[in-house]
């Protein structure tokens, strides 16, 4: 910057920025796990949940495989963790109504029978649901940001959400060629933050 | 107790877009300048990220905290009580929202200036917007066009004239009003996709042309070009190649040594003496309370906080609030008809357009044929048109979760089936229509919403506007029109339905000669406080078909050299 750039003048939103951004993970070969919401039946119902919206077929991986529950658990446990117990309420509600229109908790079904559950949560028809229509909106949300998003913040594995859409990856600076219509470039897969994330 | 803080001869509220460039001129004059920001100074190599979560999920850049803390409430009508209508996606930071902007960098038109007169003479009075509060600015183009030219160089604007001295160019745009030189830079860099589009407009008989913009399309001033990365929108560059206030005038302010910047200092009240002058500003920093007394004070801290800080700051001479004696504080407002109110197009496309990379807006083509006064309005029963640009950058969680154009499903198998094969055919176009003051829309203070330090926060009261929804549905039209001529196989338009909170809100302390319309004269200063300069879009009278920053920035420049060069009269 010319002029002045009073850079230790550690503002809380650099504090912010340099805390969640420069990963621990990055720095030390023994990582630590990073922070996770879900006990794990709720993390089994929450895929089985997503699994739908994108399932894996032969385009390839579906929301699963693209990490979009553990995005959505991981940022349970920081970022969205204000979101934690409408999340997880409305998890509980899925599995009871799957309970009582099909016989078993989401996880458990069929395929299709999943599907059905997802239309009538999506459509507000799923009985004892609360505010079923937004709760199936947001979750499906956090699923595009965990497919699409920075394989940074936990989801996009192996950058197979990019791959599905045909993004070609953050790149810092941009060529002409780059920017043609008949030649997309080639895909790099990296993250913003570095080759530690997304593999 | 407030502490009482060293005399300056200026301060300025606010260091964003408007008060990070009224500092240059001042500070240039040698008059000793405190800059007071609620925010402080982002790093480009920290701060700014090609993350679309960060950027454009999460805010990081774009909304800063003082302004969350006091998100003004919003209600369509005067029955209503008001809702708090969200955060407004406005930075506290030096720089403020010049850091993030899209920094498309517009003269407004002629007629902008003068739109009821042009109305009145070209059709009759009767074509005048039904309740319309409008007037025409109290000054023309002409007078405001040597501080475009100022800051368009100090800033560094690329893009391609269309009317150097009448003469006209219709590689820029035909339908600007006259310029005495080129801009400083060409425009950023073409694609296959605007050279479609451009072509697509020509086959329809129109003249596009590239995007001004406050982005370097060359090396400039020590800082390096855009590097086209495709996180221009909601986020900071990181190679300082748009021309943030933070990259390009307050630097060079502070080189001068005549600008102190008070950083994380949130202003609560504009004091004035008992003769009605202005006599500094009073601050919170860090729970401290400090005074900072000044010769004049120029308030830029957008269209909501100078209409509160002039509403809250009630004293002996001004009991309704400063400069508020003839009740028109907080009137005239009004918001952009643009995308964000609806007006925006989207496209399908049979081939794969790439428009990943880029620089959001700068990086566009516009149309201009069917803004402002550019063509004959008689039996359409609206004024005022608006602008059209198909613009470059796109982000992946954004593309994945656009509208399938009623071909697919919005989840499962067939919708991965589309999205692999159509995420990136989709492109989007940005519609900014004329918007004009209403009787029925305007700002106050909230009786009940409060901010933490137990202030009322802003009350916006606005309505559906039936010419400016006419105008953006005509404008779509035209916009449908344009894809199609470029090959879209889908079209789908939004429903024009109003600006709630925005980026792009004017008016609340109007600029006019008429003390009963208006609430500072045509250099930007106060009809009562006499050294009291507003700055922002806040004493806009028209907004044109188009971003408003330049302008904005044009005024800044202009209402501070107008201090300097009569400092004598209006200061001392």
């Amino acid at each position: 910057m010319p002029g002045k750039k009073p850079s230790f003048d550690l503002t809380r939103r650099s504090v912010i920025a340099s805390a969640t951004l420069i990963p621990v993970t990055a720095l030390t070969a023994t990582a630590q796990a990073p922070a996770t919401a879900l006990a794990p039946a709720q993390k089994k119902t929450l895929e089985a949940f997503v699994d739908r919206l994108a399932p894996k077929d032969e385009l390839g991986p579906g929301a699963v495989e693209c990490g979009a529950a553990n995005y959505i658990d991981r940022q349970l446990a920081g970022y969205l963790a204000a979101e934690k117990e409408t999340l997880t309420a409305g998890l509980a509600a899925v599995d009871s109504y799957a309970r009582t229109a099909h016989g078993a908790p989401l996880a458990e079904l069929s395929g299709e029978q999943r599907d059905a559950v997802l239309t009538a949560v999506e459509n507000g028809s799923a009985a004892d649901v609360p505010n079923a229509r937004a709760f199936f909106n947001r979750v499906r949300r956090l699923t595009l940001e965990g497919m699409f998003g920075d394989p940074y913040y936990g989801g996009n594995t192996n950058f197979a959400g990019w791959d599905l859409i045909r993004y070609p990856g953050p790149r810092l600076a941009v060529a002409a060629e780059d920017q043609k219509m008949d030649k997309p470039p080639k895909p790099y897969r990296n993250s913003a933050y570095g080759s530690n994330h997304g593999h | 107790m407030a502490i009482n803080l060293k005399p300056v001869d200026v301060a300025v509220v606010g260091l964003g877009a408007a008060g990070g460039v009224a500092v240059l001129p001042l500070a240039r004059a040698g008059l000793r300048v405190a800059g007071i920001e609620a925010g402080t100074w982002m790093d480009p190599h920290k701060d700014f990220h090609p993350d679309e979560i960060y950027n454009n999920v999460r805010g990081m850049v774009t909304t800063g905290d003082k302004i969350r803390r006091e998100a003004p409430t919003f209600r369509t009508d005067a029955n209503q009580k008001a809702q708090r209508g969200g955060p407004s996606p406005m930075m506290n930071a030096v720089g403020g929202t010049s850091i993030h902007y899209h920094a498309q960098s517009w003269r407004l038109k002629p007629w902008d200036f003068k739109t009821v007169s042009e109305v009145k003479r070209r059709y009759s009075a009767s074509h005048l917007p039904h309740g319309s509060t409008l007037e025409d600015w109290p000054l023309s183009y002409e007078e405001i066009e040597p501080f475009y030219d100022t800051v368009e160089y100090e800033i560094g604007v690329s893009g391609k004239a269309g009317n150097i001295r009448g003469v006209l160019d219709a590689t820029g745009n035909v339908y600007e009003g006259p310029r005495q030189r080129e801009y400083p830079m060409p425009p950023l860099r073409t694609t296959d996709y605007q050279e479609n589009m451009k072509a697509a407009a020509r086959s329809l008989g129109w003249k596009p042309f590239h995007s001004p913009a406050a982005i370097n399309s060359q090396p400039r001033n020590g800082r390096g070009a855009c590097g086209y990365h495709g996180y221009c929108d909601r986020g900071g560059c990181h190679l300082q190649a748009k021309n943030s206030t933070c990259f390009t005038t307050i630097p060079a302010a502070l080189q001068t040594k005549r600008l102190t910047i008070f950083d994380r200092a949130q202003v609560t009240r504009i004091i004035s003496d008992n003769m009605g002058k202005v006599a500094g500003v009073q601050y919170t920093r860090e729970g401290k309370e400090y005074f900072q007394p000044a010769k004049a004070v120029l308030v830029g801290s957008y269209t909501y906080e100078n209409v509160r800080l002039l509403l809250l700051s009630k004293s002996k001479p001004y009991p309704n609030g400063l400069g508020n004696n003839h009740g028109q504080v907080g009137k005239h407002y009004f918001g952009h008809w643009d995308a964000q109110a609806g007006a925006g197009v989207n496209a399908l496309f049979p081939m794969d357009l790439n428009l990943w990379y880029g620089a959001i807006l700068s990086q566009g083509v516009v149309v201009d044929e069917w803004a402002d006064d550019s063509f004959d309005h008689s039996g359409l029963g609206f004024i005022g048109g608006a602008s059209m640009t198909a613009y470059m950058e796109k982000h992946p969680i954004a593309a994945a979760a656009g509208q399938t154009f009623g071909q697919a499903p919005e989840w499962g198998s067939k919708w991965k089936t589309w999205i692999h094969e159509n995420a990136g055919r989709t492109a989007s176009a940005y519609i900014q229509a004329n918007s004009f003051p209403y009787e029925n829309t305007y700002l106050d203070l909230d009786p009940d919403a409060r901010d933490p330090l137990g202030d009322p926060v802003i009350r916006v009261t606005s309505g559906p506007k039936e010419n400016e929804r006419s105008a953006a549905l005509y404008a779509q039209d035209r916009m449908e029109q344009w894809f199609k001529a470029a090959g879209a196989v889908a079209v789908s338009k939004g429903n024009p339905v109003g600006p709630r909170l925005s980026t792009h809100t004017y008016g609340g302390t109007r600029m006019g000669d008429n003390p009963d319309t208006s609430v500072v004269d045509k250099w930007g200063f106060s009809h009562e406080a006499p050294n009291l300069g507003l700055l922002g879009g806040s004493v806009f009278g028209t907004s044109g078909a188009r971003n408003p920053t330049l302008t904005i920035q044009a005024l800044a420049w202009r209402t501070a050299d107008r201090l300097v060069k009569a400092w004598k009269s209006i200061a001392v």
